[in-house]
């Protein structure tokens, strides 16, 4: 029970910095609301972790519901590490595209 | 036939100004491309005297590549019909360009690397040549296609519809594989030729190598 209101602290520390971000503009609304819903299924998620036991024991897997959890969010933390780096590909491609065309240009 | 050498230059203060100097007399034109050197590179260029030579600068450091690429654009500009890339380091001799660019100007080849394996001229370090070397064949053939003897030549020259069709996108030390994969899969006519390459503490270091490999591979995941 701790453990579970401290999650939910936290997960509401979090929320409340992209909160501050959203009201200053520095995210927009489409972010906001990715990151709102993300939160929300977190906080979900952890309230209702014993019938997700149960549901993960019905599903056929060994593990208990928040460690299957855990395992998944290692799965995603990997894909969008894996997706930034494409990002940041594209990124040095704009910049040395820019670069390449001043040197040019003098 | 107009003839132009591009040479990047990244911190090669105690090099460049030799390197150029010996190899004014091989070809027409000469692009050094300063790639956003912290030391007195940029001075050095600038006080060599010669209508021969261009110096470009790149506002940031971008990588090897991505200066042989600024080159490779500047020359196609200025009417090259045949372009050498070469080291500023001082680790390749300018007397071997006119024997790369023979093959390009009797129509044998569309682009010649330069061989630091056909003839053994070389003094090459033993890690390099019989651990790193094999290695970077066997990724080469494997995921490239690439059948050279050298699988990491940074000596070559090309014509000027081969640089056109040749466009580096891998800004970094990843280009020599880039390069050697496109004029496979471009289907052009290849010819190596051997070079002398002298060792001090020139070249890739084993990490280097890991560098190349994962460049290559997010841009082959990228497509």
């Amino acid at each position: 029970m701790i453990q579970q209101i401290i999650a939910v602290l936290l997960i509401l520390l979090f929320f409340s910095k992209i909160l501050a971000q959203w009201k200053k503009k520095t995210i927009t609304n489409n972010e906001f609301a990715f990151w709102s819903i993300f939160w929300g299924l977190g906080i979900i998620i952890i309230i209702m972790i014993k019938p997700i036991d149960r549901l993960v024991l019905e599903m056929g897997f060994s593990s208990s519901g928040i460690s299957l959890v855990f395992y998944m969010s290692v799965m995603i933390l990997f894909y969008l590490i894996f997706k930034m780096r494409l990002r940041i590909l594209k990124l040095e491609k704009n910049i040395t595209d820019i670069a390449r065309k001043i040197t040019l240009k003098d | 036939m107009k003839i132009f050498c591009i040479i990047p230059a990244y911190n090669e203060e105690k090099n460049i100004e030799e390197t150029i100097k010996n190899t004014l007399d091989f070809v027409d034109f000469i692009v050094a491309i300063n790639d956003f050197s912290s030391d007195n590179t940029l001075n050095r260029l600038n006080k060599i005297s010669s209508d021969k030579l261009k110096v470009l600068n790149h506002p940031i450091n971008l990588g090897q590549g991505a200066a042989l690429q600024t080159g490779n654009e500047y020359a196609l500009k200025n009417g090259a019909d045949i372009i050498v890339h070469f080291d500023a380091d001082g680790q390749f001799l300018s007397e071997d360009i006119p024997q790369i660019i023979e093959p390009l100007i009797k129509g044998q080849a569309d682009i010649v690397f330069g061989s630091r394996f056909m003839d053994i001229k070389s003094d090459i370090p033993k890690f390099k040549k019989n651990i790193i070397m094999p290695i970077a064949k066997v990724f080469n053939r494997l995921f490239f296609g690439i059948n050279t003897s050298d699988p990491q030549s940074g000596f070559r020259a090309m014509t000027r519809e081969c640089a056109n069709k040749i466009i580096i996108e891998n800004d970094r030390m990843a280009h020599c594989t880039e390069i050697l994969a496109k004029s496979f899969k471009y289907k052009l006519k290849i010819k190596e030729v051997p070079i002398k390459v002298l060792y001090e503490e020139f070249g890739q270091k084993f990490s280097g190598g890991i560098n190349i490999i994962k460049d290559l591979s997010l841009k082959k995941i990228k497509g």
